[in-house]
């Protein structure tokens, strides 16, 4: 390393550009939330009572815990269910079965398309009327299997769920994958030879080595989780699809920001509330998930 | 070290992920075949061969609804995003990882708070720095928004950089080079993989970017591809045969970079979320 004062030269536009666009508006969206504001003209300030009506308001409150709700479980199908699919995949791929370079592309493909598509997907796939999965029951003689999916308050959710979960698979497997690349190989073979079997081989002594990529898959899936947006606007709407089962907090918050066309107001204090809420989870869940791997793992 | 012998447990296993992988082969297959059918075919063979191939669809919506105007977008937003974008965080992150100076590790830990909280987070006061700026529906704009968002990048440079022998600086000192003729003439060059794989991993993320210009390019003329095609999507039942058409023509570079460029987007991707 050098000691030049020419790093100021090369920090200095990238430092103006990340402050303004990426660290300024957390610090702006605190501010906001105090206001009572449409966006133009006059700012009201009102302390904390956006907050108030986040959590207190009849309706407010309940849309805000069915979004947040919604927001919850898929974090937790993401983290009980998804990631040990990643890991099985991952470590399937690790043993080079046949095909495994195929499988490692094909898992990950998803991942490269866009939502627009990735929501025509899932209209062609689900549409009760033409929708493939349902043309493909009456062909197989199945109507029983004929399904509303979307239009289903029962299944919405979960149906919406798997689709955000094939689109996204692919990252987690691959982050996992790369790091069973760094299990020493003499580990391994030293097990082999003491008999062990796969399953063992697999849980005592390779599971172990992949704690970091766990960990950071577990806090990645779980930010995702937290600012799902995408894909629930492009399926569901801007309105949270059947009965809200597609609301998410993010939705939400677009909603009351942006979506002055459709509900006659814009309200960007209640929304910066609504972010400030929601980036404030982000940081309990992302500290405590740290605080207690770092205790589970370190002992 | 590996077993090549499958037991039982590894054939369920390989029947598992065929079918599974099946999905994207069957949808995209789909996709692409439905793009060149007429509307009529479409209609009374949905998911079979095409009658005939007819490239109609594309003709309509590239020239009669100006879906080529979107995907022109697309491309100069893409390109100019990623250019600006690897030019500003190879720099931050050389003038980080080269140079010793107080404040060092609190900057670097600044510069990648943006792997935590992902730029939709802080969207409304964005929204509001954009208009006072008057960048909303700029390209100027959103070419800025994706540069600032140089974590992941940045983060990816800054490895790189590290590694590197300072002898390489050194010399180069000796050899009377100045400061900025160091980082464009010698780390940029070598820094070729690394490069390769940030734009590659950026094309992607750029190319597919929906929450972003959806907030900030509200002019129809300014829209991307991914937008027009959500449009499209809005009267699904009506426009189908040209929804299909219009995937295609989106989603086909995105393809063909991801399999060119497997390696690099797949590692690229590993690398940037493994920082214990």
């Amino acid at each position: 390393m050098t000691k030049s004062k020419a790093y100021i030269g090369f920090i200095t536009p990238g430092f103006i550009l990340y402050s303004l666009f990426m660290i300024v508006p957390l610090g702006f969206a605190i501010y906001y939330s105090f206001f009572n504001w449409s966006g133009m003209g006059a700012m009201d300030f009102i302390g904390l009572d956006n907050f108030r009506r986040i959590f207190f308001d009849e309706r407010m409150g309940r849309i805000f815990r069915n979004a947040l709700g919604n927001n919850f479980r898929y974090m937790a199908i993401a983290v009980c269910i998804f990631i040990p699919i990643q890991i099985a995949m991952a470590y399937l791929i690790h043993l080079r079965i046949r095909g495994h370079n195929f499988f490692r592309l094909m898992i990950f493909l998803p991942y490269v398309i866009s939502p627009s598509i990735i929501g025509f997907f899932a209209l062609l796939v689900f549409d009760p009327h033409i929708g493939m999965l349902n043309t493909l029951f009456l062909t197989l003689g199945l109507p029983q299997l004929v399904n509303a999916w979307f239009g289903n308050p029962d299944i919405a959710f979960f149906v919406l769920v798997g689709v955000i979960g094939w689109n996204g698979i692919g990252v987690g497997m691959v982050i996992i994958l790369a790091n069973m690349k760094n299990i020493p190989d003499d580990v391994v073979e030293a097990s082999i030879i003491d008999g062990a079997s796969v399953w063992q081989r697999f849980w005592h002594i390779e599971l172990p080595f992949l704690k970091p990529s766990i960990v950071n898959v577990v806090v990645l899936s779980s930010i995702f989780a937290l600012t799902q947006f995408d894909i629930p606007f492009i399926v569901g709407g801007l309105n949270g699809g059947i009965d809200g089962k597609l609301d998410f907090l993010n939705l939400m918050f677009f909603r009351y920001t942006f979506g002055d066309a459709y509900f006659g107001e814009t309200a960007l204090g209640f929304g910066a509330a609504i972010s400030v809420v929601s980036f404030s989870i982000i940081l309990c869940i992302a500290l405590l998930q740290k605080l207690v791997f770092n205790r589970l793992f370190d002992r | 070290m590996h077993r090549r012998r499958q037991g039982i447990g590894g054939w369920i296993a390989t029947v598992l992920l065929t079918l599974y992988c099946l999905i994207a082969l069957v949808l995209i297959g789909n996709m692409i075949l439905s793009s060149v059918k007429t509307k009529q075919d479409l209609l009374f063979n949905t998911f079979g061969l095409p009658h005939q191939i007819s490239l109609e669809n594309f003709r309509q919506i590239l020239v009669k609804d100006a879906l080529f105007r979107n995907f022109l977008n697309s491309i100069i937003l893409t390109m100019c995003s990623i250019l600006s974008l690897v030019f500003v965080s190879s720099m931050t992150a050389y003038g980080l990882a080269r140079y010793r100076f107080k404040g060092r590790n609190a900057l670097e830990f600044y510069f990648l708070l943006g792997l935590m909280f992902p730029i939709q987070i802080a969207i409304l006061p964005l929204f509001i720095i954009m208009r006072t700026l008057s960048l909303t529906n700029t390209f100027l704009g959103m070419v800025l928004l994706y540069t600032a968002n140089m974590s992941f990048s940045l983060f990816i440079f800054n490895q790189f950089f590290k590694e590197l022998p300072s002898a390489l600086h050194e010399s180069a000192i000796i050899d009377g080079a100045g400061e900025f003729a160091i980082y464009w003439r010698i780390m940029m060059p070598i820094s070729k993989p690394v490069l390769f794989t940030v734009m590659t991993v950026s094309f992607v993320q750029i190319w597919n970017d929906f929450y972003l210009p959806l907030v900030f390019l509200t002019k129809r003329s300014l829209h991307t591809l991914t937008l027009a095609i959500y449009q499209y999507l809005a009267n699904f039942l009506a426009y189908w045969n040209f929804v299909f058409a219009a995937a295609t023509l989106a989603l086909i570079p995105v393809i063909v970079v991801f399999l060119v460029f497997s390696d690099q987007i797949i590692s690229g991707l590993a690398a940037g979320s493994i920082k214990e």
